[in-house]
């Protein structure tokens, strides 16, 4: 393929080129294209990350260097103290450990009463079936701060307030994880599952064994997204958790800049550590999305 | 235990019923009238706010039987945390009233324990006492007063040459004062500004509805706030303090604004006293001579009292307490609005409600607070105005006056059109719709 | 529902009756759908189903909750506050929805390949979806400000004189809140759009290369019908997101200057929270719920039309 090509080969879509053409170009190393290709992607980066950037520079900051204009963007005397004084002055360990255990449980629900509702939705058919769907969407239109208050006085009758079950009960049934693998599981072919019937494999079956392998990369984003929307939620914890020690690291952090309101350096080197597991996960989580999981299977 | 749920709950209770075995509503353990008591009450913050446990154990030194044990909440989101508390049955005994304006809504929903008998025996020397007033009865009572003041910067005033606030400032003293420092501080070849303005709308509403007279928050006339808003705008734009977009789009500090001298004069609330002798303390504000000074006066008549503002902030009893609890919660009250919680108070910067002469003391005697004339005759001697005076159509006012603040100190709306449009809206939104 | 039990697998051509039959599986399919509904129905629905009664009451959290007919809807009408609210959500949204789709579109297609650093370029786009919101707030406030913000720099060297004073103008307040809403969404909307890609069979674009289709043809032809669920998912959270954005808009510029970008979602936080006017509120949230799911069912609609 001519160098010309390769430039709107990357904007264009697709998978890997598997078959024979595609190995020599990739042999022949960086055309021009590819350069230029790369070179945005690294521009787009530094735009991506420069906030976190500015995040992680006043960090290393003394409080009164964080506001100061104009900005330096690299301090002048690194002040790395910050990174050990923040797990001395707070809680962080406590927060960390509360906001990893909530993530990981709600998580794996979402991910298997999400799955298992979508492929209900997605494959059965069961009188009422839409309407309900359109339930299940509905309330992801009602902002959470309208009901907030009669789902509080609810779950404080059934003595969930004030422990972590609130935060697993409030996340965990979301309708946003059945609507997404709903979705996924359109994109699967019914005759896959009418055969698999023929084959002698009960609903559940066809469930485990062939929808639950099909959808990795769904599951991957969702598993992904879950967390990070447990990890990032602020308003839950606020009014469902009052015991410092049940604390979160989002609400663990909002109150310390609330406690220590001048301690902007310190704040910062929090947030910094409190996007490190996320990123890592993402890192690790990423590698799912590769061309062939989902279609593997589905050749059959 | 009340119940107080609206009937809608039907619905919820139906659907708990399903599963859920439901828990009767929080069942409290009465306490026995004339045994030891625990009493429960809210706080914030309570690592870097000493001001609960200092009222705590100046009451329980007096009071051994009684023990106050405290539910801490976030400072920032306090109300929406103790709503949800107060909606659900949760609610400690005893809550502080963080925001004025705030109080009415507990006070209207029937979740405050009315203490006009403790009131009554407070005599008038409470501040802000009045406030928690509503028919003629009284359902809170305030622990700290704090107001507002001109804070200034002595080295700064003397290196560009000009002669330190007096107890009588007016407005247009101010103004030339401000006009001289910004001449002195740039000869003097200082980067510091005349005064730091912060981005809140207090630091122009707040004077403006205290002094001046016949303002008045819910009439829905905003030409008081005029005079205020064409000095503040005249001031960004000569140059004498930073402008408001700046401070905003560079998320500017006042704590670090007067703290590392970038500015010579700010008006700020009296909390900021005992944060800028910890911060200096600390080094993360330098070290400079400062004082503080009553805030400009409308007109030079007010001398004798300088005319301020700044809300209380008070504590009320839950109006769903143990019968039991109520004698020891009053006393509690008592004590809190009085002297003795008052002088331990001001032993730790606070600003407390009741201001006796050993108050003063304790307070003045407290390292770091300058010891000057000035800063004694502001500390005691003023007219604090409440912010936001008790109605139910405050909070909503003050959302209107907030949007306008921003629109007239960036500059995006001209003042007269401003507030015409502030008042057209407050009476269509709130007003008429009582 | 008629009372087959759940026997044993059911087996096509087993004799069964057809009605018996059809039972059975719905019941299965009930019972796909019953655990999640169990926490849904209880922690979601039945709060919401109460919201849409507070919404005909004048409910304040405390108290009882007066039922007073359509009052709350009525005040809507001629609520101007309500109104610029309403316009600002729908302006924001206008701009959100088309230019997130289109980038993080583009940014899937462009990161679903075996770049070198490819897990590098994924994370940094996802970035700033989980980086803190509030140093969002403060770093792309820094780097819109007038007079020495980087984006004016950048303006100025591009012969723009007079620059826009982006957060802190009552015009340009909304298009900088627009820009920060995009740039902090493409990530999470490229995550989903990553894992529909996989589900784009390559032996498709191989025959359509043998059959001398050109990348974009094959972008139309191939990628864009196999992605259509994913389409459809995206394009219905995007929606609902946008009508519903609140925090971003919080801590960069609180609704300001004035009103100019004053959302539906603040606005119910208002009422609700701050002034305890839930039923007021509530009202609220049923236009913006009706607002959504209006947008919705079109989508629903146009979507089942394309497939069939």
């Amino acid at each position: 393929m001519a160098a010309p090509h390769a430039l709107t080969d990357l904007a264009a879509p697709g998978p890997v080129e598997p078959g024979p053409a595609a190995a020599p170009e990739r042999r022949r190393g960086l055309s021009p294209g590819k350069v230029l290709g790369y070179a945005v992607l690294v521009v787009a980066a530094i735009g991506l990350l420069l906030p976190f950037f500015w995040m992680v520079s006043s960090s290393l900051k003394t409080n009164s260097g964080v506001f100061s204009i104009p900005v330096t963007w690299f301090p002048d005397s690194p002040q790395w103290g910050n990174y050990a004084e923040i797990w001395r002055i707070s809680d962080m360990l406590t927060w960390l450990k509360n906001t990893v255990f909530l993530s990981v449980v709600v998580t794996v629900l979402q991910l298997f009463t999400g799955s298992f509702a979508a492929y209900g939705f997605a494959k059965t058919r069961f009188p009422g079936r839409n309407l309900l769907f359109l339930l299940y969407i509905g309330t992801i239109a009602v902002p959470w701060q309208a009901y907030m208050i009669p789902q509080f006085i609810m779950m404080s009758e059934a003595g969930l307030t004030n422990t972590p079950w609130a935060i697993i009960a409030l996340q965990a049934f979301g309708a946003f994880g059945v609507f997404l693998m709903r979705q996924y599981y359109a994109t699967i072919p019914d005759e896959l599952c009418e055969a698999a019937r023929v084959d002698g494999l009960s609903e559940y079956g066809i469930y485990f064994r062939i929808m639950l392998p099909l959808s990795v990369p769904a599951l991957a984003s969702l598993a992904l997204l879950t967390f990070v929307t447990t990890w990032n939620d602020y308003l839950g914890p606020l009014i469902y958790l009052r015991d410092p020690d049940l604390w979160t690291i989002q609400l663990g952090l909002k109150s310390f800049v609330s406690e220590y309101n001048a301690e902007h350096a310190l704040i910062m080197t929090g947030s910094v550590l409190s996007v490190l597991p996320i990123a890592v996960v993402f890192l690790l989580g990423q590698k799912y999305f590769v061309q062939g999981i989902a279609t593997s299977g589905m050749k059959g | 235990m009340r119940h107080r749920h609206p009937r809608w709950t039907a619905i919820a209770a139906a659907v708990t019923a399903l599963t859920l075995t439901a828990t009767a509503c929080g069942a409290d353990e009465p306490a026995d009238s004339g045994g030891p008591v625990t009493l429960t009450m809210s706080a914030w913050s309570l690592k870097t706010t000493p001001e609960f446990q200092k009222l705590a154990e100046a009451f329980q030194a007096q009071n051994p039987e009684v023990k106050v044990e405290f539910k801490e909440y976030d400072a920032a989101n306090y109300d929406t945390q103790l709503t949800a508390d107060l909606a659900a049955g949760s609610a400690p005994d005893l809550y502080v009233l963080k925001n004025l304006k705030n109080f009415i809504t507990y006070q209207s929903g029937e979740q405050l324990l009315d203490v006009s008998d403790v009131a009554g025996g407070l005599g008038n020397d409470v501040n802000g006492l009045g406030n928690y007033k509503v028919d003629g009865m009284t359902y809170a009572v305030p622990y700290r007063q704090d107001s507002w003041y001109l804070y200034y910067n002595k080295d700064l005033f003397t290196a560009a040459g000009v002669t330190p606030p007096s107890e009588t400032w007016t407005w247009a003293e101010y103004e030339k004062a401000s006009a001289d420092l910004a001449a002195g501080l740039k000869a003097a070849g200082s980067p510091a500004k005349a005064a730091y303005q912060h981005t809140w709308q207090s630091t122009v509403q707040g004077l403006a509805l205290a002094q001046t007279s016949g303002a008045d928050l819910g009439s829905g006339d905003y030409g008081y706030l005029a005079p205020y808003y064409k000095r503040a705008l005249e001031q960004q734009k000569a140059g004498a303090q930073v402008d408001y977009g700046t401070a905003t789009t560079n998320t500017l500090q006042y704590q670090a604004q007067f703290g590392t001298q970038q500015a010579a004069m700010m008006l700020m609330g009296s909390w900021y006293v005992a944060t800028l002798i910890a911060q200096q303390k600390k080094g993360d504000a330098q070290a400079f001579q400062w004082g503080f000074a009553p805030a400009p006066q409308a007109d030079a008549g007010a001398k004798a009292k300088p005319v301020t503002f700044g809300d209380p902030t008070g504590i009320g009893i839950n109006a769903a307490i143990d019968e039991g609890k109520v004698a020891a919660a009053k006393k509690f009250l008592t004590f809190a609005a009085g002297e003795g919680a008052a002088s331990a108070l001001a032993s730790i910067g606070i600003t407390p409600a009741t201001l006796t002469e050993p108050v003063v003391k304790a307070y003045f005697g407290v390292e770091g607070v300058p010891g000057d004339e000035l800063s004694k005759f502001a500390f005691t001697t003023h007219d604090t105005r409440a912010e936001n005076p008790v109605s139910p159509q405050t909070a909503a006012l003050q959302n209107i006056l907030l949007e306008t603040h921003s629109a007239i100190m960036s500059e995006s709306t001209p003042v007269d059109d401003a507030l015409r449009q502030a008042g057209e809206r407050a009476r269509s939104e709130v007003l008429e719709s009582k | 529902m008629s009372t087959t039990t759940v026997g044993g697998p059911p087996r096509t051509g087993a004799g069964r009756a057809k009605r018996g039959h059809r039972a059975l599986r719905s019941l299965q399919g009930v019972s796909f759908v019953l655990p999640n509904f169990l926490g849904f129905g209880l922690l979601t629905l039945g709060p919401v189903v109460a919201l849409f009664y507070i919404s005909f009451t004048n409910w304040n959290v405390f108290g009882t909750a007066k039922w007073i007919g359509l009052d709350n809807f009525t005040r809507l009408l001629k609520d101007a506050s309500f109104h610029t609210a309403l316009l600002n959500t729908l302006y924001y949204s206008a701009f959100h929805i088309p230019l997130t789709l289109a980038v993080s579109l583009a940014l899937a297609l462009l990161l679903n390949r075996k770049l070198r650093g490819v897990a590098f370029f994924r994370t940094a786009a996802f970035f700033p979806y989980i980086t803190s919101i509030v140093a969002i707030a403060i770093a792309w406030n820094l780097l819109f400000s007038r007079d020495a913000g980087p984006v004016n720099q950048i303006l100025g060297l591009f012969g723009v004189d007079d620059p826009p004073g982006w957060t802190a103008s009552s015009d340009w307040a909304m298009p900088a809140v627009i820009i920060v809403g995009v740039w902090r969404e493409m990530g999470y909307y490229m995550l989903l759009f990553l894992a529909g890609l996989q589900t784009v069979p390559p032996e498709l674009h191989e025959a359509a290369r043998i059959d001398g289709a050109n990348a974009w043809q094959r972008f139309r032809n191939v990628t864009l019908p196999c992605l259509r669920p994913t389409t459809f998912f995206v394009t219905v959270m995007l929606t609902i997101g946008s009508f519903k954005v609140f925090d971003l808009i919080l801590v960069m510029t609180n609704g300001g200057p004035g009103q100019s970008t004053l959302v539906l979602s603040q606005y119910i936080y208002q009422k609700g929270l701050v002034e305890n006017r839930f039923g007021y509120a509530s009202a609220i949230s049923v236009v913006l719920f009706a607002l959504c799911m209006l947008v919705t069912v079109v989508q629903f609609a146009v979507n089942r039309r394309r497939n069939a």
